[in-house]
């Protein structure tokens, strides 16, 4: 009894044949994909595509491409977080903006689809195409390298993501030592301008960088994740609420969805949006501000870490 | 004696009363929209002659973009536009008003918002609840007209439609600020569902669709004879005994389960439900259940005619089907109007 207890138990299990693995997404439900998957199409490209080319995984297809591989908004991310040589075969185009092409994902032969909870209402579809795995990305559900650490192991590249998260901790250690004032103890806050101000959550390279070299968020008073609606990146800030902020080390940056991303024109918009900022922000008034390149510092990859470390310095460096 | 029945007198018996002319345009409606689902099938990323379509020569990806995706998402779009316009002609006949529409009410957007929290506040929600929800938003906002507006008679029509439209405002204002406050990938990704879409509409969609829409037939079965009383003005329908609450009830809950149930799969499909109509009067003025058969065939033509139109533009543009329903209905619209106004005698 025991034995065929044991049996049907076993058979009850999802079992994968060999080069196959079964893994749980994190929608809760059971992937089988091959042990070394090949063609992969991401649904995202800042959010899940730059992390895995980040540590050397191959994506066939991307959401938000065109079919000869350049990017559809006004910033490639591979581009500005890679490097323009980084990724020669750029991944294809799996239709316009927020309409997946279904005829075009399955032209690519994907043998993997790497989604985000975003599109658990489209996952009966893509999993008609290929094992579809779910990731989360949001705030909230996920923090720092959580998903780029995750992925990792999806696609077998833990060992690369463990080499260059040492490579990038040596570089935390560097950047930490370069500093005037030691960061323990100390806050921070990012905040970004669109058409209108954003204090950005827990899903950047930027906040990762920050949080690695020691400093600790700054509360603000009826803002958090906790407060609206909740956001993956980043919940809007009135200008008023945007002139009283005092954190340690205030890092500003302006909007991703365009080419002015420097210092002048970080000045300029936030001059639109709140006149006078310099004369009343504390932080502006006592060189407290680090002005970052949200191009390269927002994707949750060890490379906009990177660049994150790299704009502290420049800061740490005047 | 048995007696051979044609297609208008077996039409009669089953009460739909439409005439011989009626069923005529009907059925060249119906010859019509076949026609442009047949072109939709060959039109997407994957090539499909139409000499393959009707030879049956299809090889596997050929078979899959026609069979899984194509027809799935043209009956979506031809059953999504046909509810639509269905509920614009109800909504005129209501309130006497050639520019009704369940956008202008609010129902539309009444929905919308609902599904919207609905996805924003729940996201765990299985999407086969939110038919349901949005027409729990569609109907607050019917209620809400009906509380507002059903006590008098006089002059009730044009309160409805004003306050639709106050209503509309207010929905649409709260819309965008839910929109705000979403987490950007949300709002990114239900950004072409608000322009209107048939991306995602797959056999569940239509699935879906069907098994809202096809319960609300009976409703419409029963509205046919009221509308046609309507039509003659609310103080005759009152007068030939029609209970005007009755009507007005029956109408609303129609039309929000229609609109709820489209605006769930495709986004609001703008103008449509106002245009339709017209286009169907201009080809041939009727009323009652004819008036809505008519415009339903012409909503469901309309909507397959713009799906064509946005695959044809390629992939790459992605011109949303609410966009393409817009160019290519408007101009029609403006025709229509301006034929009648040169037909009507100075």
């Amino acid at each position: 009894m025991k034995h065929i207890l044991l049996t049907a138990l076993l058979l009850a299990v999802p079992c994968a044949h060999a080069g196959e693995r079964v893994l749980t997404d994190n929608a809760g439900r059971t992937v089988t994909l091959p042990e070394t998957p090949r063609r992969i199409v991401v649904t995202h490209d800042p959010l899940l595509g730059v992390p895995i080319l980040d540590i050397g995984g191959r994506l066939v297809g991307s959401f938000g491409r065109t079919d000869a591989g350049t990017a559809q908004s006004a910033v490639d991310f591979i581009d500005s977080v890679l490097g323009p040589e980084a990724v020669p075969e750029r991944p294809r185009g799996v239709g316009p903006a927020g309409q997946m092409d279904f005829e075009k994902l399955r032209a690519l032969e994907p043998d993997l689809i790497i989604g985000s909870e975003y599109n658990a209402g489209i996952v009966a579809q893509l999993a008609q195409i290929a094992p579809t795995y779910l990731q989360n990305t949001g705030t909230g559900r996920v923090h720092g390298f959580g998903t780029q650490e995750r992925l990792a192991s999806v696609l077998g590249l833990e060992d690369a993501y463990a080499a260059r998260l040492a490579a990038y901790r040596a570089r935390v250690g560097e950047t930490r030592a370069a500093l005037p004032v030691p960061p323990e103890g100390k806050s921070y806050l990012v905040v970004i301008a669109h058409d209108e101000l954003r204090l950005v959550g827990e899903m950047s390279g930027m906040i990762q960088a920050l949080e690695d070299l020691g400093y600790t968020r700054a509360e603000v008073a009826g803002l958090g994740e906790g407060n609206g609606l909740g956001s993956n990146f980043a919940v809007p800030l009135s200008a008023e609420v945007f002139l009283r902020l005092d954190p340690d080390v205030l890092v500003l940056m302006n909007s991703y969805t365009g080419s002015d991303r420097d210092e002048a024109s970080i000045r300029a918009k936030l001059g639109r949006i709140a006149p006078g900022w310099e004369r009343f922000l504390r932080p502006a008034k006592e060189g407290r501000v680090i002005f970052a390149d949200s191009a390269k510092v927002s994707t949750p990859s060890i490379a906009s870490a990177e660049h994150g470390l790299v704009a502290v310095r420049d800061w740490a460096g005047r | 004696m048995t007696r051979r029945l044609d297609g208008a007198r077996l039409l009669r018996v089953a009460r739909l009363e439409m005439r011989r002319a009626d069923l005529g345009v009907a059925l060249a409606l119906a010859a019509l929209a076949a026609v442009l689902l047949g072109l939709g099938l060959t039109a997407g990323s994957t090539p499909v002659g139409l000499v393959d379509l009707l030879g049956g020569g299809l090889d596997e990806a050929q078979r899959y973009a026609v069979l899984e995706l194509r027809l799935p998402r043209g009956l979506t779009g031809f059953l999504a536009g046909a509810a639509v316009a269905v509920s614009g002609a109800m909504l005129q006949s209501l309130t006497r008003n050639p520019i009704a529409d369940p956008g202008l009410l609010g129902l539309a957007q009444g929905a919308l918002l609902a599904i919207l929290l609905g996805v924003v506040l729940l996201p765990a929600l299985p999407t086969g609840w939110l038919p349901l929800i949005g027409s729990a938003g569609g109907l607050c906002v019917a209620l809400f007209l009906a509380r507002l507006t059903g006590r008098g008679r006089a002059g009730d029509a044009l309160a409805i439609l004003l306050l639709g439209l106050s209503v509309e405002t207010v929905l649409s204002a709260i819309t965008a600020i839910v929109l705000l406050y979403a987490p950007p990938d949300l709002s990114f990704a239900v950004s072409a569902w608000l322009a209107g879409s048939l991306a995602q509409a797959g056999w569940p969609a239509f699935g879906g669709l069907a098994l809202w829409v096809l319960p609300a037939l009976p409703l419409l079965f029963a509205a046919g004879p009221m509308l046609r009383l309507l039509d003659l003005g609310e103080d005759h329908a009152h007068a030939l005994g029609l209970s005007l609450r009755g009507a007005r009830l029956m109408v609303l809950v129609a039309v929000v389960v229609l609109t709820s149930a489209a605006v769930t799969v495709t986004g609001p499909l703008v103008f449509l439900g106002v245009m339709a109509p017209h286009v169907a009067a201009a080809l041939l003025p009727s009323s009652g259940r004819a008036r809505l058969v008519l415009s339903g065939l012409a909503g469901g033509a309309f909507v397959l005619a713009a799906d064509a139109l946005s695959r044809a533009l390629g992939s790459e543009i992605g011109l949303p089907l609410g966009l393409c329903l817009t160019v290519l209905g408007v101009p029609l619209f403006i025709a229509i109007l301006r034929l009648r106004a040169v037909r009507r005698p100075s």
